[in-house]
């Protein structure tokens, strides 16, 4: 067992998360927001302890992420699990870190709301967002600004299926009317006959979850068959997100859509933060970077404010504190350590080089239901 | 109203099926000749894609892109095909399937370290651009244009495997290719051939299927699933059966979401299996060659 890593001179995070695959380049993304905070800003300390990192590769697959995060704990000893990308990894780490107590969880994407629905853990802190908050927020601009009826439509999985229900109650509960809602198959290219299906349904506005390639795909498509013509396409916002925009282009002009982070976002908090960024990784900072980032600051309050890094006392240290995110107003949330924070409408508009979001409107301190958890 | 959107899904069905065609023609010529199940087809398809990016980004010429990514598939294909595919002929099939799912894998891998995984897209040229009014719709040009050059291609290539030499070279080594050889045809020339031939056709696919779509590195995954479907459905091996079978699937397609949305993925493996009940070695399979 060493000399018990995580002594009283060091601070070690362990990333699981996916480097290879699909998912790889959220991966990425998440450890330079990190790095970006802790190597850069804090020159590779915290309070005076050295920050060490160990690294591994979880792919797509549960129980790989599930041994990684097991390992890390218990032979790596590591203070902080940062991670993973997909829900589905999340739900199979939350026993090993519920269960050995040793350390943090700064869960930097996986925003699948069950993750506190069933048997809440203390030491699981959401430093991305959970699926709520991506999803029902938008229901009353939509309603008020857009049109009162809607088809619903998204990537039929676990995640596309929480954003369109979760949207539909909250569309309902304030009098709009669902007209039909059409799942298409994760990782579906060609998209014209699902597209046939929303113009059949004779709504005037589509609500969707699609991201990655399928965002693009969807986007694409739905505007060569003339559907942005006769519709207003709304959704969550890795529909329209900066890793899939420039390759959107004009097809994703006048769109909304609902997310915690717009690069183009006018602060000063958040201008800092992209000049800091891309003047160190040459690329503009995405959702997945702002994530990364406020993991590091979380880890930095967690430590700073406990005077150590025994798990318990961090736990006490960041519950109910806000941090200082380029997003805007972030707090971990007492009750289930999910964040409250501001959520941004954008829309899509015209730049100089193709197209950019630009804020419509912020919706401040987002919080949602808590699912019965109370920390 | 009921009848256009009818029409306009049978005209979405007939196009993704025409489309699917010029990707599993390729794997079906190459395993009917060569009996090499290459699992690295829809790599090739996905290399077009990037290289059709590349040369517009280098030329800003999408028309260049459309005939030198192609060609330089195809290049890349004839390479894989002499310095690896060619040494194993004759061994068992295993190896082939190997070696071609750890081209897959490189490849994939290669492509992430060049071009990043993040998702990229070949923009449309601008005489492609916009829509065709069709009386009772609309569809957009570009997808029409794609329909035209996948009838075209599909077209000639029958014509050359039933009436040119080549051709009858062709057909004759998949039937006995021992005997091409004892009659002075280098029936290794032939299978280099065939494979360039089926890589150029993937690379043709993955450059006007990127524009149409997305251009990201797990694009290689989703159409290779679909392409063996649709040549098991088929049969192995038949030229006629990958028509046919991409035909078949390009309807699903197209009519699974308004019967069936939820189960559209699975339509497709149940009718694959609903064939293989009836008929195991697909539509127009010989039962004989396997």
């Amino acid at each position: 067992m060493g000399g018990g890593g995580g002594g009283s001179d060091s601070v070690k995070l362990g990333f699981v998360l996916p480097f290879s695959g699909t998912y790889s380049f959220l991966g990425e993304s998440i450890v330079n927001g990190v790095k970006l905070r802790l190597d850069q800003q804090l020159d590779g300390e915290i309070d005076g302890r050295t920050v060490e990192y160990v690294r591994q590769d979880t792919g797509a697959d549960p129980s790989t992420g599930a041994s990684i995060t097991q390992e890390f704990l218990q032979s790596e000893n590591v203070d902080f699990i940062v991670g993973p990308v997909s829900s589905a990894v999340a739900g199979a780490m939350k026993p090993e870190i519920a269960g050995t107590g040793s350390a943090i969880w700064l869960n930097a994407n996986a925003g699948n709301y069950k993750l506190v629905q069933d048997n809440c853990t203390k030491y699981h802190f959401r430093t991305s967002f959970n699926t709520w908050q991506t999803s029902a927020p938008l229901a009353s601009f939509v309603k008020n600004n857009v049109s009162d009826n809607v088809v619903l439509s998204y990537a039929n999985y676990t995640f596309g299926q929480q954003s369109k229900n979760l949207f539909r109650e909250e569309f309902e509960s304030i009098g709009g009317t669902v007209v039909s809602e059409i799942g298409a198959p994760l990782g579906t290219s060609d998209y014209s006959s699902f597209l046939q299906e929303i113009e059949n349904s004779g709504a005037d506005a589509v609500f969707s979850f699609f991201a990655g390639s399928d965002a693009v795909n969807y986007i694409k498509q739905f505007s060569s068959f003339g559907l942005n013509e006769t519709m207003t396409q709304t959704g969550s916002g890795f529909l329209l997100s900066a890793d899939t925009l420039q390759a959107q282009g004009k097809a994703a002009l006048g769109m909304y859509s609902l997310l915690h982070y717009t690069p183009t976002k006018q602060s000063d908090r958040n201008q800092e933060f992209v000049d800091a960024y891309s003047g160190q990784f040459d690329a503009t900072p995405n959702v997945y970077a702002c994530q990364g980032y406020d993991s590091g600051l979380a880890a930095e309050m967690a430590v700073k404010e406990a005077g150590g890094t025994d798990a318990d006392t961090m736990v006490d240290s960041l519950s109910g504190k806000e941090l200082d995110s380029p997003r805007g107003y972030f707090k971990f949330r007492s009750s289930t350590h999910d964040p409250i924070m501001d959520m941004d409408i954008r829309q899509v508009v015209e730049a100089n080089e193709g197209v950019r979001n630009e804020v419509v409107e912020t919706l401040s301190k987002v919080e949602g239901p808590t699912w019965g958890c109370s920390l | 109203m009921v009848f256009e959107g009818i029409a306009k899904t049978a005209l979405l069905g007939f196009e993704m099926g025409m489309t699917l065609v010029l990707v599993t023609v390729g794997l079906t010529l190459i395993f009917g000749m060569m009996d090499v199940i290459n699992f690295a087809h829809g790599s090739l398809y996905m290399l077009g894609a990037y290289f059709g990016l590349a040369v517009v980004g280098v030329t800003g010429n999408w028309w260049a892109a459309l005939l030198v990514a192609p060609l330089l598939v195809g290049l890349l294909g004839g390479l894989i095909e002499y310095f690896s595919i060619r040494p194993l002929y004759g061994r068992n099939p295993l190896y082939h399937i190997l070696l071609t799912f750890g081209f897959a894998i490189m490849l994939h891998g290669l492509v992430t370290e060049i071009w990043g995984g993040q998702v990229q897209n070949i923009s449309t040229p601008a005489v492609l651009d916009g829509s065709v009014d069709l009386v009772l719709f609309s569809y957009p040009l570009f997808r029409l244009f794609v329909l035209g050059v996948s009838i075209a291609v599909t077209a000639a290539l029958w014509l050359a495997i039933r009436q040119s030499d080549f051709g009858i070279v062709m057909r004759a080594s998949a039937h006995d290719s021992e005997m091409v050889d004892a009659l002075g045809t280098d029936v290794n020339r032939v299978f280099t051939a065939v494979f360039v031939l089926g890589a150029v056709l993937a690379g043709l696919a993955g450059v006007l299927l990127g524009t149409a779509r997305a251009v990201d590195p797990g694009m290689a995954a989703s159409v290779i699933i679909q392409a063996f479907a649709i040549v098991v459905i088929g049969g192995l091996g038949s030229y006629r059966g990958a028509v046919v079978g991409a035909f078949i699937v390009g309807m699903l397609n197209a009519f699974g979401p308004m019967f069936a949305p939820q189960f559209t993925d699975a339509l497709l493996y149940l009718l694959m299996a609903a064939v293989l009940l009836v008929k195991p070695a697909g539509l127009f399979g010989n039962p004989e060659a396997t």
